[in-house]
Formats: structure tokens, C-alpha cells, sequence
């Protein structure tokens, strides 16, 4: 008698939870989980443009040997290893920084540093593409000051032309970081803080033992966005270093997602290739997402 | 919560109205497609609506109309419009609607439309640059119309045919010519005791002793180039008869006599301190337009670029291009040129190849975009007109047009196949190495391993 | 007491350069949106007096209204469809949380991890399939789902109170009256929040509606950005004034609703 009644309400409350979900439910179904089975499927095949051929695992052992493969997972790891650290790293010491009461201009810091965000992302690859040119500002700014003696060529050296790239995306995403950071911080209880200082702990101690496990959900959150993110660039590096989306890409700077989008539009298009390549980012990215959430321990929930 | 949304509602029905309200530009043709738009509504989904409207549209016959599609507004897209002028005069009832799209994303949206197989939305016309050429044909047969009756085709440059052609069938119009030259500023060279003669079918060895001289005399550096851009060897490539692979398709990057010397001689220019190093469009050019470096070789259509600043009138000049230093290499190259093709799905295929018909074997037409945007057409007839003879003051009088069709016709004829990008995506991957003192024959033995992994 | 001026001091400047290299680059689009194309390239940083010129230059190369009312009306139609869509779903999945419903949030969330790029054809396909390229709902369509969305509409729900909800039940009201006169009043800051985040990312969408829109004059301001960039000779100093109009409209409603927008992110936290 009594287990009738709870699955009755369990399917009340199924139902009702359904229809909210449902518009939501049926777009997904329809513009995500569609799609994805058809590029799965589309990974099966190879050829030029529109005439294919099946080739089962074909692409998937054609993937091994694949040198150009191998330069844009290097570069994307590359990309990946540092400037997510980098920009987690940062956000987070700005959050605490202006998570003082004490603090003054604290709504005009955090305004200035979250604009960046704001912009879409043709325009301010034109506008870094123009500022880290051999003659931008950038250079000028840092011959002027005696930083360095010869221009650093941003946008075009192996080496600088990946952190020109990391600088870009630093710059774009910080400030958004920084406000879950912030509003994390502002859930955290100032008790706390005012009992571990009674204790005698030192602020450093305090941020190690206290804010950080505190906010570790937070940083959970934004660590794997940022991981999808980064694991999916593609927009900055052709717009910034890649000579746009008509010339070759700069091998020092070729991403999967980019190495993708040569094998649809700039090269002889195989289109089967493509989506198993694409697939590729998937696995890594999913691998990527657990080991954080090993490394943090609990479910995000 | 409700002062939000009214906020926003009055936002939308503002813009809307000035959506609705905006001036019919006079270089966009009158669309019918404007009222559609305005039926649209931000805050209902009125998706059956516009499904009607859409396929009213699509079904309607209206008289004729014609949609092109193609890049850059100061050069492409204005010598369309003029075209549409000249024959919206005799054929007032055919509505042609020319789309500005930057080439990168026209070349995503044709490969999406085509792979895809819809043909709803794909233009009547189409621009495709002639290194990708083989690259549409072949991906996606069926897709263009087949031309060779509607045009005499011999009158077209030998070259620029060729590349269209697929299975004996020509399927475009020749359009611009990227015949190369070497511009150059004659006060410079002057200043370092050269004269024209002296430039006059040298090699590329010649031309970088000239260059180290010209920068240790006067300071300026002779040339400026994007280590990372492989423009200058395909010129050098194809003006030695040569390509990055042969005319069955086989990669010839590893055992490529041209190609090794034409990457010798780049990997010595680029460590040379008579070139200047550069990065982008912009800076390339910006070296030339502030006086900083003396010459540029490279298409004929930078002369639009070069005449940009005003104040250097009368101190440039253009010689052959410069040759490699193997058997038939000639003083004449190409850089780049595009042509228009029609598609097949096209309703009007007949109103549109009657278009290009009117315009591009129209010699006076050919005269008018060399003379308003620097165009040098791939119409042999148009090259003894006019303004082909033209003696051009901003380069001292000399006839460059003349020069230049004359050096068109030396190109030597070539077929880029199908995987140009893929070629110099590899070779440059391993320039870097090349630049650092490596061994050439290895660099190009990894490209084309590169190569073949990419063609499948 | 020195060492505390000399944290203070620290702190400030550590700000101070953040703050500066942040807002940099916009001043650098405002100066050059006043010099000519050439003085840009050149890395000319002072203001020059080209702004006029270069928007007459603009206006007679695009239709600029048009394009401007073209990506206003898709990026404030989607944003308020998607926070409809969005913030359904996100009450539904927190407020009846089930063993099944959880299991479908876990999926949705998953095809973030998928690259557009592998579904832009397939997608392109089915609205060719239906004849439903070219308008601004193919557009808006694929991503009112957006699994970012209904997840940040869920995390702030947890901050709502129960009791309005049972004390509503009692009162007589259904479930859908609640969500909308109890549910969304209270959640102002997040629809704030999720509302710029949505703008934002309509405004500035590329890609899509690169491949979607057909017709000339159903472009966006962004597409046209694009395009002028990518000419033979790009003018910087028109490319720059439009950069200027295309990201006014995003500053200012980012400023408009600050307030609002750091109470929303603070909910999505708990």
C-alpha cells in the first residue's frame, strides 16, 4: 500500500519535472544528440567533399600515423597545461584581492577587468592582431621602455606566437573567472576567517586551509569550462596567428578543432576525417574532466 | 522583473523600427527580401510564417534575378558592380544581387551548401580563387555548370583555361590574372647605381646580390616577407614550369629540383638583412607604402596597394619577375587570380552565363576595371586596348600594363591539382627547420611524408 | 605599519596593471576608430581626426542600421527565448529531481564536450532538409538548449527558498503558476545575470550564422566585421569604428545591469 502511494507521487513529480524540461528536452534531442550521432556516424567515412566511401575504423588508424595530427595535439596540450593554470591562477588572486571590504574602487576594478569578456571575438582578434604586429604598440611600448632591443616577432615565431595566443586568451576569460571566484568567496562565511585569525593563522594559511577547500566546488566548475574550452580552441588561433581562415595555419599554433576545420574547408575537404578527429577532442576531453573530478574528490552534483 | 522586460520589449520595437526604417543602399541591389524580414517578430516564434515566406520565394519565378557571390569590395565586388551597371542598361528586368562575403568564409559557406547537397540559398555566381579551382570541381561533381559551348575559350589565357578544366569540360570564366612583377622604386635602385636594364630577366641569385647592394647604399632593405607566407616560392615555382606536384597528381616535393632551389632561395632571403621580416597583409604592405622597403614582387594586383600612397608617384617601376636557375625557368609567374564559375543548381544558369558573357568578353570592359581598380583580365583581346597602352605616370611612364599582359602570355601553363593548401601547409612546417641552416632534400623529403598523410 | 602601506601598496598596483591591461585594447579601438588606415598599421597612438571620415567610409560600404537591427533582433530574441527555455528547464530539473531526470541532465551536460565543428554540417543539413535556412529562427534554434544555460539556471534554483514553493501549494496555485508569478520575480539577479551572458553570446556569434544566413541583407554586424577585414586592403580605421558600434550595445547593457549580474553569478555558486 504504502510503496504504491510513493511511486505514485514519484510519477507525478516525474511528469510535472518532465514538462518543464521538455522544450528543453526536444531542442537537445533534436540540435545536439542528432547531430552528434550523425557526425559519428559521418566519422565511418572518407573521401573528397561529397564523394565517399565507408571505411569502418579506417580514420581511426589513419589518425595514428597522422603527423599533422600529432603538431595540433602537441600544440593543444601545450595550450592546455599552461594557459589554464595560468588564467585559473590569476582570476583567483584577483577574486581574493578584491574580495576586501577595505578595498576602495572595488566595483571599478572589477568592471574594468571583467569588460574583456564583453567583446566578441572577431573584434578583438583585429584589434590584438594590430597591437602585436612587428610595428604595434605592443613592441613600441616595449622597445620604448628598454624592455627589450629587437621587436618580438608576436605573431609569427614558434615560440611567441603561442604566447601571444595564451596572452590573448588570458585576457579574454580572467575577468570572467574571477567573478565566480568572487561570488564564491562572498558565499564564505566571514566567521571563519575572524576564528582561524583568533588562532593565530597567518592570511597565506588562511587562504591555503580555509578559501580553497571552500571554494574547491567553484573551481572545480570553472577548471573543466575552462578545459572544454581550451581543448576546443580554434577562434583565437586563426584569427590571431593562423593568417585567417583562407591561408595556411601556423603550424607553431595548429589546434585539433583548427586542424578540423583545414581538413573541411581549407583542404581538400574529408569530411568523415574531420568528425573522427573531432571525436578525438571528445575523448580527451572526457578523460581531462574525470581525472579533475579524482583530483577534487567529491561530485559536483 | 516587469521594468526589465518592458525595458527590453521598448528595445526591440525601437530597433525593430529602425531596422525596418533603414535606407535602401545604393550599392546593394533592391531585394523583395527586405519585407520579409520585417515580418519577423523577436518575441513569438513565428516560424510558419516565415517557412511561407521562404518558400514563396524560393518557387516564385520572379524576372530573373541573379545572386553573386565574391570578396573584397575594392576590387572583386566593385568591378561586379560596374558589370551590373553596363548591363542593368539593356536587360533592366534581370535583378542581380551581389554579395559581399570575406574569402574565407565565402569558401566555408560554398564547401557547407555543397557538401551538404542543398542547393537552396547557393548563389547563381560564384568567385573561387584558381588554386582551389580543382579542389570544388572534384569534391563536388555536378555542382557547376558546364561552360565549354557558351564561350570561346581561346580567347582566354592558356593557363587560367586549363585549370578549369575536368574531364575535357570547361566549367568558368577566366577572370583576374595574377601575373607577377617586380615592383620596384627606381630612386632607390638609382641611388645604388642600378637602372632598369639592369633588372631586366635576372635571376633570383641576381636579384638578392642587387638587393644587398641597394640596402648597404641607401639603408633600405630591399624587400619585405612573411617567413610563414609561401607566396614568393610559388611564384618562383611556377615560373620555373613547376608545381608541388605533377601534372597525374603525384606529390614532386622531395625530388623537385625547382622546388629545392626555390626554397634555397627563399631560406637566403629571409636570413638576408636586405629583406625585412613581416608579419600579416598589413604590415607587408606598410612597408612599401612608408618608403621603407624598395621593392615588392608579387601579383599584379598589389598595384591598387602600391598606388595607395599618392606621394611615391613617379619614383616606382616594374620589371620581369626574376627566375630560377634551372632549365625553363622563364621571367614570367603567377600569384593568386580567381575566376567565376555558375552553379549548376542555378535557376537561371542562362541569364547568368548571358551576364558574363556581356561584360567579361567585352574588351572595353576589361579597360575600364584595369583603368578604375588595376584589374588585368585573362582576355587576350583586351590586352590591345586602350588603356593597356596606357604610359602610367606613377611608375615614370613606363606602359605597366602592357608589360604585364606581354608577361602573361609567357606563363608557363600549369595544373595546381587539388591540394595547393595541404602542399604548403607541409613545406611550411618545415621551413622553420630550413631557416635554422637544415638540409633542404631532408626538410622536403618530411613535406611530402606530410603530404601524403594529407591527401587521402 | 610599513608593511601594511607596503601590501596595500602592492595590492593597488597589482589592480592597477590588471585593471589597465584590461581596458587597454578598448582604447585602442577608440584611437584608432579616429585615425586612417594607414596611421594604424604604422602603430600611430595618439587620436587623429579621421573619426568622421571613416564613418561616412562605413556607411557608404554597409548598411549599417540594417545590420545593426539585424543582430539586435537575434541576439534579444534569443536571449529572451533561451532564459524562457533555459530557465524552465534548469527549475524542472532541480525542483523535481529524479533518479531519471538526473540521468538525462548528466547527458545534456556531456554534448558540451562536443566541438561545434562536428555539428555543423549535420545541423546545416537538417534545416536545409526543412527549408529553414536563412532566417533569424534558424539562428536562434540550436542554441536555446545550451546546456551552460539550463545548468546555471539550476545551480541558482537551489538558492530558492522551499518554503515560498510549498507555501504557494498550499495557497492553491499549479505548478506552472508558480514558476511564473512566485519563481521568476524572486530570481531577478539570475535572470539578469543569465540575460547578459545570453546577449553576449547572440550578439557576437559568428560561425552559425556565418553558414545559416544566405541574404545580404539579413547579415550581422559581426559577419560584417568579418568580412571588411578580410579585404585586400582592409580599412583599419573603418573596421575600428564598427568594432566600436558592435561592442557599444554589450558594454552598456553589461553596465546597466552590473548590480545584478554579480547577485545572479553569486547564486549560481551555492
Amino acid at each position: 500500500m504504502k510503496s504504491i502511494f510513493i511511486s505514485k507521487k514519484e510519477r507525478r513529480k516525474a511528469l510535472v519535472g518532465g514538462s518543464f524540461v521538455a522544450i528543453a528536452f526536444v531542442l537537445a534531442c533534436v540540435f545536439a544528440i542528432y547531430p552528434i550521432i550523425n557526425s559519428l556516424i559521418l566519422s565511418t567515412t572518407s573521401g573528397r567533399g561529397v564523394v565517399t566511401e565507408f571505411v569502418g575504423l579506417g580514420n581511426v588508424k589513419r589518425i595514428f600515423n597522422d603527423t599533422v595530427f600529432k603538431t595540433a595535439l602537441k600544440n593543444t596540450f601545450i595550450f592546455f597545461v599552461f594557459q589554464v593554470p595560468i588564467m585559473l591562477t590569476l582570476a583567483l588572486f584577483i577574486a581574493s584581492l578584491l574580495n576586501d571590504r577595505t578595498l576602495k574602487f572595488k566595483g571599478l576594478y572589477r568592471t574594468a577587468i571583467f569588460l574583456p569578456c564583453v567583446t566578441s571575438l572577431v573584434a578583438y582578434s583585429i584589434l590584438f592582431k594590430s597591437m602585436f604586429s612587428s610595428d604595434g604598440i605592443v613592441n613600441q611600448l616595449l622597445l620604448f621602455t628598454g624592455m627589450i632591443d629587437v621587436p618580438i616577432a608576436w605573431l609569427r615565431d614558434a615560440f611567441w606566437a603561442k604566447v601571444t595566443v595564451v596572452i590573448a586568451i588570458t585576457w579574454r576569460w580572467t575577468g570572467y573567472n574571477m567573478i565566480f571566484y568572487l561570488a564564491g568567496l562572498q558565499n564564505i562565511d566571514p566567521c571563519i576567517y575572524e576564528a582561524s585569525e583568533i588562532d593565530g593563522a597567518s592570511k597565506t594559511k588562511q587562504f591555503f586551509a580555509i578559501t580553497i577547500p571552500l571554494l574547491k566546488p567553484v573551481i572545480l566548475f570553472t577548471s573543466i569550462m575552462s578545459t572544454i574550452g581550451t581543448l576546443q580552441l580554434f577562434d583565437e588561433v586563426v584569427n590571431l596567428t593562423g593568417g585567417g581562415a583562407s591561408s595556411p595555419s601556423l603550424n607553431a599554433t595548429l589546434t585539433l578543432t583548427q586542424y578540423i576545420f583545414d581538413l573541411s574547408f581549407k583542404f581538400v575537404p574529408n569530411f568523415g576525417y574531420a568528425a573522427t578527429v573531432s571525436y578525438v577532442i571528445v575523448f580527451f576531453t572526457a578523460i581531462l574532466a574525470i581525472l579533475q573530478f579524482r583530483v577534487a574528490g567529491d561530485d559536483r552534483g | 522583473m516587469k521594468k526589465i522586460f518592458t525595458l527590453l520589449l521598448v528595445l526591440t520595437m525601437v530597433l525593430s523600427l529602425a531596422a525596418c526604417g533603414s535606407k535602401k543602399d545604393t550599392t546593394d541591389a533592391d531585394t523583395t527580401d527586405a519585407t520579409t524580414t520585417d515580418t519577423e517578430t523577436t518575441d513569438t516564434e513565428t516560424k510558419d510564417a516565415d517557412t511561407t515566406d521562404e518558400t514563396v520565394e524560393a518557387t516564385d519565378g520572379e524576372a530573373s534575378k541573379i545572386t553573386i557571390w565574391a570578396w573584397d569590395p575594392n576590387f572583386n565586388i566593385a568591378i561586379m558592380e560596374a558589370a551590373k551597371e553596363i548591363y542593368a542598361k539593356d536587360n533592366p528586368d534581370v535583378e542581380i544581387e551581389i554579395v559581399d562575403y570575406a574569402k574565407g568564409d565565402l569558401e566555408q559557406k560554398l564547401h557547407t551548401m555543397l557538401a551538404s547537397g542543398m542547393t537552396d540559398g547557393l548563389p547563381d555566381i560564384v568567385l573561387i580563387e584558381d588554386y582551389n579551382s580543382q579542389k570544388y570541381l572534384q569534391s563536388y561533381p555536378g555542382s557547376f555548370a558546364d561552360l565549354t559551348d557558351k564561350f570561346d575559350y581561346t580567347e582566354f589565357a592558356d593557363y587560367k583555361v586549363g585549370l578549369m578544366t575536368l574531364d575535357s569540360k570547361i566549367y568558368g570564366v577566366p577572370f583576374d590574372s595574377g601575373v607577377s612583377g617586380l615592383f620596384y622604386r627606381s630612386d632607390y635602385l638609382e641611388e645604388a647605381g642600378y637602372s632598369a636594364s639592369d633588372l631586366e630577366n635576372i635571376t633570383w641569385d641576381q636579384f638578392i646580390e642587387i638587393g644587398e647592394k641597394v640596402f648597404e647604399v641607401t639603408g633600405h632593405q630591399m624587400m619585405a616577407t612573411d617567413p610563414n607566407d609561401g607566396g614568393l616560392m610559388r611564384i618562383m615555382l611556377n615560373g620555373a614550369g613547376s608545381w608541388y606536384f605533377d601534372a597525374d597528381g603525384n606529390a614532386t616535393i622531395a625530388n623537385n629540383e625547382a622546388l629545392a632551389e626555390a626554397v634555397r632561395v627563399y631560406r637566403d632571403m629571409v636570413n638576408s638583412p636586405m629583406t625585412k621580416i613581416t608579419s600579416g597583409w598589413g604590415e607587408w604592405v606598410g612597408a612599401i607604402n612608408s618608403g621603407e622597403v624598395a621593392s615588392i614582387t608579387t601579383g599584379v594586383w598589389i598595384t591598387g596597394s602600391v598606388k595607395a600612397e599618392a606621394s611615391q608617384k613617379g619614383l616606382w617601376a616594374v620589371a620581369p619577375t626574376p627566375k630560377l636557375t634551372v632549365s625553363g625557368a622563364v621571367n614570367a609567374s603567377n600569384l593568386g587570380g580567381s575566376s567565376w564559375y555558375v552553379l549548376s543548381s542555378s535557376e537561371n544558369v542562362d541569364t547568368a552565363v548571358d551576364f558574363l558573357n556581356k561584360n567579361f568578353t567585352n574588351s572595353d570592359f576589361y579597360q575600364q576595371i584595369l583603368v578604375d581598380r588595376g584589374a588585368v583580365g585573362s582576355y587576350l583581346p583586351a590586352a590591345s586596348g586602350d588603356a593597356y597602352a596606357n604610359e602610367d605616370e606613377f611608375f615614370g611612364g613606363q606602359v605597366v600594363f602592357g608589360d604585364f599582359a606581354k608577361w602573361m602570355d609567357e606563363i608557363p601553363s600549369l595544373n595546381y591539382g587539388l591540394f595547393t593548401y595541404e602542399a604548403d601547409s607541409a613545406i611550411l612546417s618545415v621551413m622553420p627547420g630550413v631557416y635554422e641552416g637544415g638540409s633542404i632534400e631532408e626538410a622536403m623529403m618530411a613535406a611530402e611524408e606530410q603530404v601524403k598523410n594529407l591527401i587521402n | 605599519m610599513i608593511v601594511v602601506k607596503l601590501r596595500s601598496f602592492v595590492r593597488y598596483s597589482f589592480l592597477n596593471i590588471a585593471a589597465f591591461v584590461s581596458i587597454f585594447p578598448f582604447v585602442w579601438m577608440i584611437i584608432g576608430a579616429t585615425n586612417s588606415a594607414t596611421d594604424i598599421t604604422r602603430g600611430k597612438f595618439t587620436l587623429g581626426t579621421e573619426l568622421i571620415n571613416n564613418f561616412k567610409m562605413l556607411n557608404e560600404m554597409v548598411d549599417l542600421p540594417r545590420l545593426f537591427g539585424n543582430s539586435a533582433k537575434i541576439a534579444l530574441g534569443g536571449m529572451v527565448l533561451q532564459l524562457f527555455v533555459a530557465s524552465l528547464a534548469g527549475y524542472g530539473f532541480e525542483i523535481y529531481r529524479n533518479k531519471i531526470s538526473e540521468k538525462v541532465y548528466t547527458v545534456l551536460l556531456l554534448t558540451m564536450m562536443v566541438p561545434f565543428a562536428a555539428l555543423m554540417i549535420p545541423l546545416f543539413k537538417l534545416f536545409a532538409g526543412f527549408n529553414m535556412l536563412d532566417n533569424y529562427i534558424a539562428v536562434i534554434l540550436p542554441t536555446l538548449a545550451m546546456p551552460f544555460m539550463i545548468f546555471f539556471f539550476r545551480q541558482n534554483t537551489k538558492t530558492f527558498p522551499i518554503e515560498l514553493l510549498q507555501a504557494a501549494r498550499v495557497d492553491g496555485l499549479n505548478e506552472f503558476q508558480i514558476f511564473f508569478r512566485i519563481y521568476m520575480p524572486t530570481m531577478k539577479a539570475t535572470y539578469a545575470a543569465a540575460g547578459i551572458l545570453s546577449f553576449m553570446t547572440f550578439w557576437n556569434s559568428y560561425l552559425w550564422p556565418l553558414i545559416v544566413i544566405q541574404s545580404d541583407d539579413k547579415q550581422t554586424l559581426t559577419l560584417a566585421i568579418s568580412s571588411l577585414s578580410s579585404a585586400y586592403f582592409p580599412e583599419y580605421g573603418v573596421i575600428m569604428v564598427a568594432i566600436v558600434i558592435a561592442t557599444a550595445p554589450t558594454l552598456l547593457i553589461f553596465f546597466l545591469l552590473q548590480k545584478y549580474f554579480v547577485a545572479g553569478m553569486l547564486g549560481s555558486i551555492k
